[in-house]
């Protein structure tokens, strides 16, 4: 196999990987900030499941969570879980990053001083209001470094999917070095998520840049 | 009347930290309230602007009820609704500024009137820079809150209250956080609005600013007003052993 045919098949696995990543974020993102917001419900049942949630999501290696997504359906209801695979692949990671950017996200929003709520509220402004004009936009400001740290995890931990047997850039990698026994497509594997991760860096730093125009 | 609060009763976890209060404020009027830290001071002012919840007694804006204690003894409000009515009535102004740091200085007086009064983005401005230039900071409408003294940022939190138009405005406490040389200038338009005679309340340690500005002088000790009246019989006849022993401390 020349290093050329090696890299066009991989470079399908790439866009494989960056499916899994752009889908979690679109789902874990606001997701994540609606769990947020339903673990300080008022109603202690709310609270408690959601608690539950994020303990049990934290609490367990994310590749037995994709197995259980992926396989659970058919052990416990029977269910025929063919052309399952891509749902429980980006299931199991949006459910997964939630936990985590919901956590983020409620400690960005007990940071923010209990005098801006007080401002807003003496001013008239509804719950909703107080919320979306005053709170939200000092909570993303300040968890930016968190999310920048659990968005480059996401880079590599999209290599998972491999437990799922999905043609993703590291199971293509793995494959492509057994059958030809080289080296390289590791190279190659880690060429990609290094370079995955330096533009993530970069973009996030132009966010927080971005945001810095006040204190 | 602007507001009338009548035998305020309220408990923090069993604490009694207002027993039975009574006092109103008349269009026009001044009052200042003195009175040692854990007196109630504030929480009276966070009463009467609706951040705490009474536990008894009543509440009038312009005559008209906001809460009151109903048969079975315990505080009941209006609904949210008309709670938000009844807030439009008062502007309070805190000790830590509470400014919007996301926002421009402008865009912090110009928000709420847009978003919770509905007034349109130019009626807006114009009110905002006439009160910046009141304040005599109308060069800063673009800065933001961080980039500002703290006598400006209290300045700033004045004119927000008052781009609300509100009936009454109150102060806790609002030099106490500012260094003394940038106390004039906040206690500068606070006498500035008195002279125009915007209602006011103001809980202050600043006892020869509420003796020359107020027309009334409040006394409030362990949750109760000690003495109230004239700020010269107040600050120069006491008669309450309280009082007296109070004031001897601000004598150097």
């Amino acid at each position: 196999m020349t290093l050329e045919t090696m890299l066009s098949t991989m470079s399908i696995g790439m866009l494989r990987t960056t499916g899994i990543f752009v889908l979690t974020l679109l789902g874990a993102l606001p997701l994540g900030m609606v769990v947020a917001l339903l673990k300080k419900s008022r109603f202690v049942v709310v609270r408690s499941v959601i608690s539950v949630y994020i303990s049990i999501i934290r609490g367990t290696p994310l590749m037995l969570q994709l197995l259980v997504w992926y396989f659970g359906p058919f052990y416990l209801f029977g269910m025929n879980i063919g052309g399952w695979r891509y749902p429980a692949i980006i299931l199991g990671f949006v459910l997964n990053y939630a936990a985590y950017f919901a956590e983020i996200y409620r400690g960005g929003i007990e940071s923010i001083p209990v005098g801006q709520y007080e401002a807003a509220e003496v001013l008239g402004y509804t719950k909703v209001q107080t919320f979306m004009r005053i709170i939200l936009p000092q909570v993303i400001k300040r968890i930016m470094p968190a999310v920048t740290n659990e968005v480059i995890t996401l880079v590599k931990d999209t290599s998972l999917a491999f437990t799922l047997a999905y043609q993703e850039v590291f199971s293509l990698a793995k494959q492509i070095s057994a059958s030809q026994t080289s080296f390289t497509p590791f190279v190659i594997a880690g060429i990609f998520y290094f370079v995955a991760n330096y533009l993530v860096e970069f973009g996030m730093a132009r966010i927080e840049k971005a945001l810095d125009y006040y204190k | 009347m602007i507001i009338e609060m009548n035998n305020i009763q309220k408990q923090f976890d069993g604490l009694e930290v207002l027993k039975d209060i009574s006092f109103g404020v008349d269009k026009g009027e001044v009052v200042s309230i003195i009175g040692p830290s854990g007196s109630g001071k504030s929480t009276l002012l966070r009463c009467a602007t609706f951040l705490e919840t009474i536990d008894g007694g009543e509440i009038l804006y312009m005559g008209k009820r906001a809460a009151h204690t109903d048969a079975s003894g315990h505080a009941v409000y209006v609904s949210p609704q008309e709670l938000r009515h009844f807030r439009s009535y008062c502007g309070l102004v805190f000790q830590q500024f509470n400014l919007f740091p996301h926002y421009s200085i402008l865009k912090n007086l110009i928000d709420a009137p847009m978003h919770v009064q509905g007034k349109s983005k130019e009626e807006a401005e114009d009110i905002a820079m006439d009160l910046l230039g009141k304040m005599g900071i109308a060069d800063k409408a673009n800065a933001y809150p961080y980039q500002l003294s703290g006598g400006q940022q209290q300045r700033v939190a004045i004119a927000r209250a008052l781009a609300m138009k509100p009936e009454i405005l109150f102060f806790d406490e609002p030099t106490s956080a500012l260094d003394p040389e940038l106390t004039g200038e906040v206690l500068k338009v606070i006498r500035q609005l008195a002279d125009e005679h915007m209602t006011m309340v103001v809980v202050t340690h600043e006892m020869p600013f509420a003796k020359a500005v107020s027309n009334r002088v409040l006394f409030m000790d362990g949750g109760v007003i000690v003495e109230q009246g004239d700020p010269i019989d107040v600050f120069e006849h006491p008669q309450e052993e309280r009082t007296k022993q109070f004031l001897r401390v601000f004598e150097r």
